[in-house]
Parts: structure tokens; C-alpha cells; sequence
């Protein structure tokens, strides 16, 4: 049925894109029109399709010997830096010693000339079409256009607003770097090339969102990364036709394996020593402008229990705290279905004592045990989700009021079982162990309980066969969701269950990095030993 | 193409809900309209001659109140004894519906108590239902009452809620002292198959002690076809599971070798063989016992922990076992009840003999001689190596 009706919009959708296809066809004819020599001409272009942007300066003027070239520097206020536009673009060309010499038998109308002897910055480029100068001065450029010359130059004295590099708040870590992605992607690009520093870190640009016209990068190490993944990639970001990018999370809903899987098979961080572990294990990464999150592919399931912490800190605690996040991933998901199949199904299996303090804890609560799972669960994601969006005052008074209403309020007033209680909160707690899974848990959480109120352990175990088989046939960019375990994989089972020390992790993944290459990413025999000398006995 | 999946979908959607309606599991049944049955007991109406059967009840509204003590109240019962008569056991449990209002849920039901009437009638057709109700559990403890089964199920202990608990503790924390053994529905059962053999099940009994009731079991009863046809003491009972290498601890008192205290000691391991022959027609089971023993108590000054004194110690024990295991097997003879499994081991041993041996077993049990070793080895002396008295030479 959603099929259907995805499909009703979908198709409504393309026929609305044709007719505007249609219309701008007809109507944009003289962007593409190159630039004329003629100053004032090119100047009334630009002026015609910027007319209704108050922010745009125009700025005329006079330079050379005997002030005989005449141009014009055009740019958004807004966006560009005015300081450095007076230092290294204005300066020079109306006081340098060079123009006001006479002898200077340079032709200024040359915008190489320009280009090449006056203008300190170096980030330029000559344009010679009408719409690519919109472009870049929409980008934030100031272009430079010169009488008589059929090119104009633009340069990127942009300005922008950017925070600094934080801790991210999403994944703080105990021990690690603590630097994080901000919204500037060329900052982001700079974090990744400091800790991969080979010349064949590869950084594709493409340019998505028709309006938004959003810098969309993918980056990844051309030796270790498998050429089809990247030409998978590349075809599944051109497919994307849109109006704008806000978020990578646009790009990740647009190239995903399985749009109507609760498994996200795009994984996101905003760490950068995560996206660079990750881009050398043979992973591409894909970074956005204008977002902290920086999306890797491909993802396997196993990756949401991984933590980069768990490779900084010694292999054992690493490796129950990685057993930890499983079983968290199961209470959370499994945690009140199993409540209710057992106490409203089979009691025979709850021992005796705990059977009759939870019969003490339910004798006055009105509810069905399935009515009274649902409404915890409910009143918690309600709690969360308020929580969340506030401020941090207003946010600590809502997990008090939640606390005290629901937690204590409830139980005194008979209509939750204290038992309850503490199944939704342990519930609760474990799922905010696995983050990368949250949305997943959440949904299959509300399934679960469904299947345990209407048919008991038979419903819950139905639910998990279900998601087992959907969890094997996912893929995320052809690599299997639940590789090392299905298919199985010796040498990936490493890093699953148990974190093994990092001197016997000596291959890359297979399934990501496998294109027949060598998979080795560290010497042999790396186990550390003391130095035990020539054999000479050192007492 | 496209429609043919929709109707795929459907299909799979259809059969997914149809297996849950299909399955029968969906009865589900919330807490609060069970009523946990924890103890049952089964008596004869002394009128109707009819099963008069008592069912031991969760009160959940009374747990907390009387575990929290410093309420008022704390004297309120957390049970409920209810009971109701039929002709059959599972007519009587339905009768109860009529007094519960619910519908009673006996998986948790710890113990089945048979009163002695019952015990001495038969039990055979009265352990159908526990066996047979999906819901009843097979490991459930059997007991038999010395007298009314309804009676044991009343005593209330101080430190249990619940007496059927209680009584159920006692029997399977048998093996502080072996003086009885744990016997389930499953076990007592299996017994009951075999027309030789003979089983035993755990008596109790209610002692009136200066107004306070306590619940203690005396012994074993020990059944034959089916019918209660004696009881065993406490060391009968013990002398039977040094046979049958049940013996997990327990203790033995010896006089001390200078005749002036007691040595007491503990079980601490025991295993036991036996291997039945016949010579000349006549049946010697040779039955061989070994027992780790420890020095638990003394009661004398003099130091045990010598050589000598270890030796001595260990004759006197191994008499001790071995006059056990002889006052259970003249009991038995005497009940002409195969409590050790002796016709099982013939039959296994000499399977043609046994053919002629069947049909008058009960004649033939007790001319059988047993001969008895056993080895006891003294193993620790626990914390102490000299007894707390003056030294022998500072007198």
C-alpha cells in the first residue's frame, strides 16, 4: 500500500519536474550567452539578472597609466571579505607601481595579464560565460571584468562564518582526539588530510542541488578502496536531482541501499579520526558543505557496536564493553516484549518467587500488561524526545517532572507496576548504549511488544526470525549488512564480539577491501616482546 | 509486473496473520486473573468417601504486607488454603473455580502432599492427573502425610510465607543430613511401573510443640504396588542411600578410642557399589561403600589427630554403616518391600535365573545375605589440630 501511494507521488512528482524542465528551457536562453568585450554590456547583464538583490555591489572604477582601463568589480556583500577584496584586488590594480609606470607595455585588457602580474590571491579563475559568472559570484567570488576583455575573473575572497573545531557533542569519548567536523567542509577535508597524509588520498568534487548547488565530496585512498564502490558511488550521487542538499542526510536517503529498511546501511559520524580509520579500511567517505556529518560507505551492521574508543584503550575492557553494547542492543529491543510474552503468556517459566512479587506489584494495576507496556514506552519517547529539543534548564526539569510523575506518581497511584518500571527504564538506558542503531531499536522495539502482546514468545520469536532474514539480505553497496558473521569470516570476527589486540588485526576487511589486492595493513609478527638480548644470561 | 508483487505482498502479510490466529498460542491470560497454586494436598472426605482436595493460594495483596511486618496487619496469612470435594482429582480442582473465581494455575506447585488414607489405599490412581495435566510439572516434590494432608498445609512457619515452601525446602535440603531423600512426581512414578521394586516417598508430619505448630518429616513411607505398606526412620533411610550411593552428607557419632567423649564426624563424600552373585542358588549382594569422613566435633580432651586415634575412629564408623545399612535392609525384609533395587540388578545380571525368580520375589528377599564393606578414610580435622585442652604433659 505505502508502494502505491509512493508511487502516486512519485509519478505526480516527475510530471511536475518535466513541466518546469519545460518552462526554464523557454525562458533561460540567454544564460548560457558568453561575455562581450564591451564592459557597460556585460555589466547591464548581470545588473538584469541580479536586479531584485539588494546586497550586490557594483563597484566602477578606473585603472592603469593615465587611469585609461576601465572595469568594474561586482560581488555580494554579504559573502565576501572587503577587507581582503581592498588589500589584494583593489591595491594593486589602482596603486601598484607597475600599472602607474608608463613604460608598461603590458595590455591590461588581457585578463591573463591581470591575473598573472596584480592579483595576490590565489584561489581565481577566468570565466568567460554569463551564467558561470553568476555562479561564482553566488558562491561568494568577486568578479573582476574588464573593458574590452571577453573573460572576467573571479576571485574567491570568501567569507564565511564558521565555528571552531569542537569536541562533537554526539560522540564525546573519554580518550581520543577531541576535535570534531564543523560546517565548513573545506576545514573537514583539511581534519581528514592530517591524519592520511599519501598522495593517493583522492578527493572528487561534484556539485549537487540544483539551488543549493551544495559541494559534495568523496573521499578515499585510491590503493586500498575497491574502483567499483567508487563508481557505484559516483552514479548514485549523479542519479540525485533535487533542489537542495541541507544535510548529508539528504544525500544518505537518496543512495541508499534499501530506502524501506528500519537499517541505515549509510553510516554517519562526526569525528574525524573515525572517517579516516574508516576510509583505510577501503571505505569511501562523503562529505557534505554546510554539515559536521560526515556519511562512510559501505556500512555493516556490526560497525554500530564499534566505537573509535575501543581501539584507543587496551584490548579487554574494549572487549566487554563491546559485549556490553550487544546485550544493550537486545534489552532495548527485546526487554518489554519479553515482559509481556512471559507474564501474560508463559508464567510456568518465571520463577516462583518472581512470579508472585510481579502478581503482588500488578494487583491493582487496571491495565492489560501489553496497554501498560505500550504507555511506558510511549510516556518515554515522548520524555526523550522533549527532552532533547530543549535547553539544558528546561530540559533537566522535564526528566525530573517525567521522573517523579511517571516513575513514582504512576506506581503509587496503582496504574503501572513497579516491575514495569523498571523494565521500560532498563529499556531505555540500553538504548542509548548503541546510538548508531537508535532508530532501528526504537522501531523494533514497538514491533516486538506488539507481536509478544498478540501471540507471546511464539509472536516475539516470529519478529526475530523476520528480522534475521531481512538483516541477511540487506547489502550496503554490495557488501553484505551482517558481514564477518554472515557470510562468515574468520579474520573479520576480530573485531566483532571481541576487540583482539591490534597486532593481530592484520588485514583490512575483506568484503570492503577485498578487490584482489593485498589486504595486509601492518607488519608480520608485530606482537610486542621485551628485548631478550644475545642469549647471554643478563643475572 | 508491479501488480503481481502487491498480491505477493498481500499473500505474505495474510499467511503471517493467519499463522498467528492458527497457532492456538494465543491464550494469553494476564497475572492478575490467576491464582498461583504453590501446595496442593489430597485427603478422603470422611463422609462422601470422595477426594476432598486442598489447593494452597497465592495472596498477592497479602505478600507485602505481611513480609513488611511494620504495617498492621502483619499477622494476616499470604496463603490461602481452599479446598473443595469430587469423585476425581481433576473434577475437584475445576470445583475450585467455584470458590477462586479464577482459574487455578499450578505450574508453580511446589509440593503434592497425600494424606495417609489415601497413602495406604493406593496411590497409583491418584497420580493420573499430576502426571497427565499439561500444566502440572513432573519434578513436582510428593510427600505423604502422617495424617491429614490438610492439616501440614495449615502450619504456618515464622520465617516462610508460605508453608507448602517450606515443606518443600525441608525435603530438598535432605543432604545436610541424608535422614531422608527428595522424591518427585517423575521419579515415584517410575517406580510405580515396576511390580518388584519398591519406592519411598518423604513423610510429614505436624508437631504440637507448647502451641506453635512446626512441620518436620519423620521418615520415609515406603510404598509397594502402588500402597503405603511402612515407614523407615531416619537412619533406616540413611542405610538405604549408602546402598544406592545417595549419601551426601550428614553425621556420624563413634565413641572416641579412650572411651572418654565422642568423636563427631561429617560425610563428606560417599560412593557405593553393588554387585549382586548367586552361589549355589543362594543371592549375596556384595555391597561396597567409601566414605571420606571429617573430624567435625570431639568431645573428649584427648588429641584425636594421631594415627592410632584415626584408626579406631574409622573401624567404629564403618560399623556405624554398616549396622545402618543392616537395620534397613531387616526392615525392609520385613515389609518384604525391594527398596534397594536388588530384583533390577538380578535381572541385569542374571536375566535366565530372574525368570524363575519372578513370580516369588517377595519370598525370596528376605533369605538374601548382603555383604557389606566398607572403607572410611578420616580426611581433615577441619580448623583445629589439637582439641582446646591442657597439654598431657603439664599435668
Amino acid at each position: 500500500m505505502f508502494r502505491y501511494i509512493f508511487r502516486k507521488i512519485r509519478s505526480s512528482y516527475l510530471k511536475k519536474e518535466n513541466e518546469r524542465a519545460l518552462r526554464e528551457a523557454r525562458s533561460g536562453k540567454d544564460n548560457s550567452a558568453p561575455l562581450l568585450p564591451d564592459l557597460d554590456r556585460n555589466l547591464e547583464a548581470v545588473k538584469s539578472i541580479l536586479r531584485d538583490s539588494s546586497d550586490v555591489t557594483f563597484h566602477e572604477f578606473n585603472f592603469g597609466h593615465d587611469r585609461r582601463y576601465r572595469a568594474a568589480l561586482v560581488f555580494i556583500n554579504s559573502m565576501t571579505d572587503k577587507e581582503e577584496i581592498h588589500k589584494n584586488i583593489l591595491q594593486p590594480l589602482m596603486f601598484g607601481s607597475l600599472l602607474l609606470s608608463s613604460d608598461a607595455d603590458m595590455d591590461f585588457t588581457q585578463i591573463d595579464s591581470i591575473r598573472k602580474n596584480l592579483i595576490s590571491i590565489t584561489e581565481n579563475q577566468k570565466v568567460s560565460l554569463l551564467n558561470d559568472l553568476v555562479d561564482n559570484l553566488l558562491t561568494g567570488a568577486a568578479i573582476l571584468l574588464i573593458d574590452g576583455s571577453k573573460e572576467a575573473l573571479a576571485v574567491k575572497s570568501r567569507k564565511r562564518e564558521t565555528r571552531s573545531v569542537d569536541e562533537p557533542a554526539t560522540e564525546a569519548v573519554v580518550r581520543g582526539p577531541r576535535e570534531g567536523f564543523i560546517e565548513d567542509v573545506n576545514v573537514n577535508i583539511a581534519l581528514i588530510r592530517r591524519k592520511i597524509k599519501v598522495p593517493d588520498l583522492c578527493v572528487e568534487k561534484l556539485v549537487i542541488g540544483e539551488k543549493s548547488k551544495t559541494d559534495v565530496y568523496i573521499v578515499y585512498v585510491k590503493s586500498v578502496a575497491d574502483p567499483k564502490l567508487i563508481e557505484e558511488i559516483r552514479i548514485r550521487l549523479d542519479r540525485i536531482k533535487i533542489d537542495a542538499i541541507l544535510e548529508s542526510g539528504y544525500i544518505e536517503q537518496f543512495i541508499e541501499d534499501d530506502p524501506w529498511s528500519i537499517f541505515p546501511t549509510v553510516s554517519n559520524t562526526e569525528k574525524p579520526d573515525k572517517v579516516a580509520a574508516k576510509i583505510l579500511e577501503g571505505r569511501a567517505a562523503i562529505l557534505v558543505d554546510g554539515t559536521p556529518f560526515v556519511l562512510a560507505v559501505p556500512m555493516v551492521f556490526v560497525e554500530s557496536f564499534q566505537s573509535v574508543e575501543d581501539y584507543y584503550s587496551r584490548p579487554f575492557l574494549a572487549s566487554i564493553t563491546r559485549m556490553i553494547r550487544f546485550l544493550s542492543y537486545i534489552i532495548s529491543t527485546l526487554g518489554p516484549a519479553i515482559y509481556v510474552a512471559l507474564t501474560v503468556f508463559h508464567q510456568e517459566l518465571i520463577p516462583t518467587q518472581l512470579l508472585i512479587s510481579i502478581a503482588e506489584g500488578r494487583e491493582r494495576v487496571p491495565f492489560p500488561a501489553i496497554l501498560e507496556a505500550s504507555l511506558m514506552i510511549f510516556a518515554f519517547d515522548i520524555l526523550r524526545e522533549a527532552g532533547v529539543r530543549l535547553p539544558k534548564p528546561v530540559g533537566q526539569t522535564v526528566g525530573i517532572v517525567g521522573a517523579i510523575v511517571l516513575g513514582e506518581a504512576s506506581v503509587q497511584a496503582g496504574l503501572i507496576s513497579p516491575i514495569m518500571v523498571i523494565v521500560v527504564s532498563s529499556t531505555a538506558i540500553a538504548s542509548f548504549a548503541v546510538p548508531a542503531q537508535t532508530d532501528s531499536g526504537t522501531v523494533l522495539r514497538y514491533i516486538y511488544l506488539a507481536l509478544a502482546g498478540i501471540a507471546g514468545g511464539f509472536g516475539v520469536i516470529t519478529g526475530l526470525l523476520v528480522t534475521l532474514l531481512h538483516l541477511a539480505s540487506l547489502r550496503s553497496f554490495g557488501t553484505p549488512y551482517l558481514w564477518p558473521i554472515a557470510p562468515l569470516n574468520l579474520s573479520g570476527l576480530k573485531d566483532v564480539f571481541v576487540r583482539m589486540p591490534l597486532w593481530m588485526q592484520s588485514k583490512r576487511p575483506k568484503a570492503i577491501a577485498g578487490n584482489g589486492r593485498d589486504l595486509r595493513n601492518q607488519g608480520p609478527e608485530l606482537m610486542p616482546s621485551p628485548y631478550k638480548g644475545d642469549n647471554s644470561d643478563s643475572g | 509486473m508491479r501488480k503481481k508483487k502487491g498480491v505477493t505482498i498481500a499473500v505474505i502479510v495474510l499467511c503471517v496473520f493467519m499463522v498467528f490466529a492458527l497457532s492456538g498460542c494465543l491464550g494469553g491470560r494476564e497475572i492478575n486473573d490467576l491464582e498461583i497454586v504453590i501446595g496442593m494436598g489430597v485427603d478422603k472426605d470422611e463422609k462422601t468417601g470422595n477426594i476432598l482436595l486442598t489447593a494452597q493460594i497465592v495472596k498477592e495483596q497479602a505478600v507485602g504486607r505481611s513480609s513488611g511486618g511494620s504495617g498492621g496487619g502483619g499477622d494476616e496469612k499470604a496463603f490461602w488454603n481452599v479446598s473443595s470435594t469430587g469423585e476425581s482429582i481433576f473434577e475437584a480442582v475445576r470445583q475450585l473455580t467455584h470458590k477462586t473465581g479464577n482459574r487455578l494455575f499450578v505450574s508453580h506447585n511446589q509440593a503434592v502432599i497425600f494424606g495417609n488414607d489415601i497413602a495406604s489405599e493406593g496411590l497409583q490412581k491418584y497420580i493420573d492427573f499430576f502426571l497427565r495435566a499439561h500444566e502440572m510439572r513432573p519434578t513436582v516434590l510428593i510427600l505423604i502425610a502422617e495424617g491429614r494432608a490438610s492439616d501440614v498445609m495449615d502450619a504456618k512457619p515464622d520465617t516462610e510465607k508460605f508453608p507448602a515452601m517450606n515443606i518443600a525446602k525441608l525435603v530438598k535440603t535432605y543432604g545436610y543430613t541424608s535422614h531422608l531423600y527428595k522424591v518427585n512426581m517423575k521419579d515415584f512414578s517410575e517406580c510405580l511401573m515396576c511390580s518388584e521394586k519398591a519406592s519411598f516417598a518423604p513423610l510429614i508430619t505436624v508437631s504440637d510443640n507448647e502451641g506453635s505448630k512446626d512441620v518436620f518429616v519423620p521418615g520415609m513411607a515406603v510404598f509397594k504396588n502402588g500402597k503405603m505398606v511402612g515407614k523407615l526412620g531416619h537412619g533406616e533411610v540413611r542405610g538405604v542411600l549408602w546402598v544406592l550411593g545417595k549419601v551426601k552428607s550428614g553425621v556420624i557419632t563413634v565413641p572416641s578410642p579412650d572411651g572418654g567423649g565422642k568423636a563427631i564426624l561429617e560425610i563428606i563424600e560417599a560412593k557405593s557399589k553393588a554387585i549382586p552373585e548367586i552361589i549355589d542358588g543362594k543371592i549375596i549382594i556384595h555391597v561396597m561403600v567409601e566414605v571420606e569422613l571429617s573430624l567435625s566435633e570431639q568431645t573428649t580432651a584427648e588429641n584425636l589427630a594421631t594415627v592410632p586415634a584415626f584408626g579406631k575412629i574409622q573401624d567404629a564408623s564403618e560399623e556405624v554403616v554398616r549396622k545402618e545399612i543392616m537395620a534397613a535392609f531387616k526392615k525392609t525384609s520385613e515389609l518384604k518391600a525391594d527398596i534397594f533395587g536388588f530384583s533390577e540388578m538380578l535381572y541385569k545380571k542374571y536375566s535366565k535365573e530372574w525368570k524363575s525368580m519372578k513370580d516369588n520375589w517377595d519370598d525370596i528377599y528376605p533369605t538374601i545375605e548382603l555383604d557389606i564393606d566398607v572403607a572410611s578414610r578420616v580426611v581433615t580435622t577441619n580448623l583445629l589440630r589439637n582439641p582446646a585442652s591442657p597439654k598431657e604433659g603439664e599435668k
